[in-house]
């Protein structure tokens, strides 16, 4: 593994080895030079081989020189299997191994780093357990599912010293990082607002379900987790879970997670956030789903500006940011300006403030597990996007407004809004 | 010309009733309309009013057999509002297997030492994954009397992992929080 900490010294000897290994046909895998020795070769673990997972194995079966998947593991045993009779063929052998239980995996010790892509309830616990046993984490988001969740990682991950990062790749493009910095220089102007659009929900059932037998090939106990125990139904396991407030909170923290986090970018809240939220959903009052059919809540800031986060039903998800000089809104495939002098200013040199800029999301992961530097979606900035997230779900949830304390992580004057922040978890699953 | 005669009734519509005369009876994949009903009711009403609504799940609670479901959303509406006056019927429900991990996550949020004082208890009663997570809220509610018992459990090789890894993250949560 890498060690926790990594001097100037063993970090330019790295750089020398990954010179060196690239050069060279044979590829060293970090467990021969021991524990302590910094490798070119970074050792991966995947938790969780869904949907999500994909786009992962995809990305890291592409930098066979740089990363060697050793392990998957899934409460679905037909779906670990698949993953890792993919990742063999890949490799052309037969040594990736596939767990039913994350802990066998992430109590590897030739293992660097570990991709958590479970639904949002396990998001914490894993992560948590991987860094206390001395591994790297990249946490899909939404970091977590409730705020103190985020609180405890983000604080395991600077107990333990390990590098995490979360899974808001829009920090790794251009146009993002450009916009953003556009902003905090002040190139809208005055900036009066933001406005992020959210898909609907993409997934739908009626009033009663029935349950059914638990497929044999699915540990149903491991996939429940610490989350509240039902019985078994297909609506309402895998890619559903994120319409099951016990599992994740729907668009908000699917999409919001993204969009919502480049406002906080653009304020400069990474470290903090708004001062303020409320919000009306309109939220399933029968079946199996929970989460909101269609969400409505703003948060306020400290200096006035407000970040509104609505559902949509035109397109996917987009964030506006609206200023004296007029307007910017950006998605994922397109940007689009009120007027386009503002876009070609936006490309202009200069301005005080000058943002990191990442362009590869995976790769800037690998180079701070390298360097131990922190990452452009470094653990505490995934925290507080979540917990943008999650302010907007309480709020809708009690149709109040909140003031919020994002110092101490606290609703003022509040107690329901602030049991709200958390959630028991079903034993033998602890947050600690 | 005559009207055409009207369809015959197919049946009579249920009565309506009172949702809290029914969520002992929960069950799964039913309707939850009334749950969802004395749910907006508990998170909306003010401090004022929710011992009045504790009493109300108290006694739905007391009820004879109450379903799975039914006991799992009452302990969860109590965990939100419940206080001192929950503890016994929690205390008596965390001594059944079938409801000590239920009852073990709503005490863990009802602040108070009469809630301190039926979750250390149950330290020499549960075992398996219901004290696993019973060692786990005690370390959370930042409970150090139960610091020493702890290192007994962490090394009892007859403990499953679950319990004696439960023990060392307690042991070391405390130890932090103690600093």
């Amino acid at each position: 593994m890498i060690p926790a900490t990594f001097s100037r010294r063993l970090f330019l000897k790295s750089s020398a080895l990954t010179g060196a290994a690239l050069a060279a046909p044979l590829i060293v895998p970090s467990r021969l030079f021991g524990q302590a020795a910094p490798s070119n070769l970074i050792t991966v673990g995947i938790v969780g081989t869904g949907n999500i997972a994909d786009v992962h194995f995809n990305t890291l079966l592409g930098y066979p020189d740089q990363v060697r998947i050793l392990a998957v593991s899934d409460v679905d045993q037909d779906r670990r299997s698949r993953a890792a009779a993919m990742v063999n063929a890949s490799y052309g052998n037969s040594d990736c191994a596939a767990y039913n239980d994350f802990r066998e995996l992430t109590r590897r010790k030739d293992i660097d780093a570990v991709f958590i892509c479970t639904p949002d309830h396990w998001h914490a616990l894993i992560a948590i357990d991987a860094m206390r046993h001395g591994q790297d984490v990249y946490v899909e988001k939404p970091l977590t599912l409730t705020i103190q969740e985020g609180r405890a990682l983000a604080d395991a991950a600077r107990r333990y010293n390990r590098v995490a990062q979360h899974g808001t790749q829009h920090r790794s493009m251009k146009r993002f990082h450009d916009l953003a910095q556009f902003v905090r220089n002040g190139g809208l102007g005055k900036l009066e607002r933001i406005d992020v659009a959210i898909p609907p929900n993409n997934r739908f059932c009626g009033a009663t379900w029935s349950p059914e037998p638990v497929p044999a090939a699915l540990d149903w106990d491991m996939w429940l987790g610490p989350s509240q125990w039902r019985p078994y139904t297909s609506i309402g396991a895998h890619y559903n879970f994120r319409f099951i407030a016990d599992n994740a909170y729907g668009q908000v923290t699917n999409w919001g997670a993204h969009y919502l986090d480049i406002g906080q970018w653009a304020l400069d809240m990474d470290g903090s956030g708004p001062v303020e939220v409320e919000g009306h959903g309109d939220f399933p009052t029968s079946g199996l789903f929970t989460t909101a059919t269609r969400v409505d809540f703003t948060c306020r800031y400290a200096n006035g500006v407000p970040m509104h986060c609505r559902t949509s039903y035109i397109g996917g998800g987009t964030v506006r940011f609206v200023g004296e000089r007029g307007w910017l809104d950006i998605s994922r495939n397109q940007m689009k300006a009120s007027d386009t002098q503002l876009l070609r200013d936006m490309q202009k040199p200069g301005g005080p403030v000058e943002l990191e800029l990442s362009t590869n999301h995976h790769e800037n992961f690998f180079n701070c597990i390298r360097s131990r530097a922190r990452p452009i979606a470094d653990v505490e900035i995934g925290h507080r996007t979540t917990t943008v997230c999650n302010l907007g779900q309480i709020a809708m949830t009690l149709g109040r407004k909140l003031r919020w304390d994002p110092a101490a992580e606290a609703f003022i004057g509040d107690d329901m809004a602030n049991l709200l922040r958390g959630r028991p978890f079903r034993g033998p699953w602890t947050l600690l | 010309m005559n009207a055409p005669p009207l369809p015959p009734r197919i049946g009579i519509p249920p009565a309506p009733f009172d949702p809290w005369d029914k969520i002992s009876g929960l069950d799964f994949g039913e309707d939850r309309t009334q749950a969802w009903t004395i749910r907006q009711d508990i998170l909306h009403t003010p401090p004022e009013g929710r011992p009045a609504l504790e009493e109300r799940l108290l006694g739905a609670l007391a009820k004879s057999a109450p379903t799975t479901a039914g006991r799992a959303f009452i302990c969860e509406m109590l965990s939100l509002i419940g206080g001192t006056k929950s503890v016994p019927a929690l205390g008596a429900l965390l001594n059944e297997p079938a409801s000590a991990d239920v009852a073990r996550q709503t005490l863990e949020r009802i602040p108070g030492p009469e809630a301190d004082q039926v979750l250390r208890d149950a330290l020499g009663t549960l075992s398996g994954p219901a004290l696993a997570g019973l060692i786990g809220t005690l370390a959370l509610r930042g409970d150090q009397q139960v610091a020493a018992s702890l290192p007994r459990l962490r090394d009892d090789k007859a403990q499953p992992a679950a319990v004696r890894e439960a023990a060392k993250n307690a042991i070391q949560h405390l130890k932090r929080q103690a600093r």
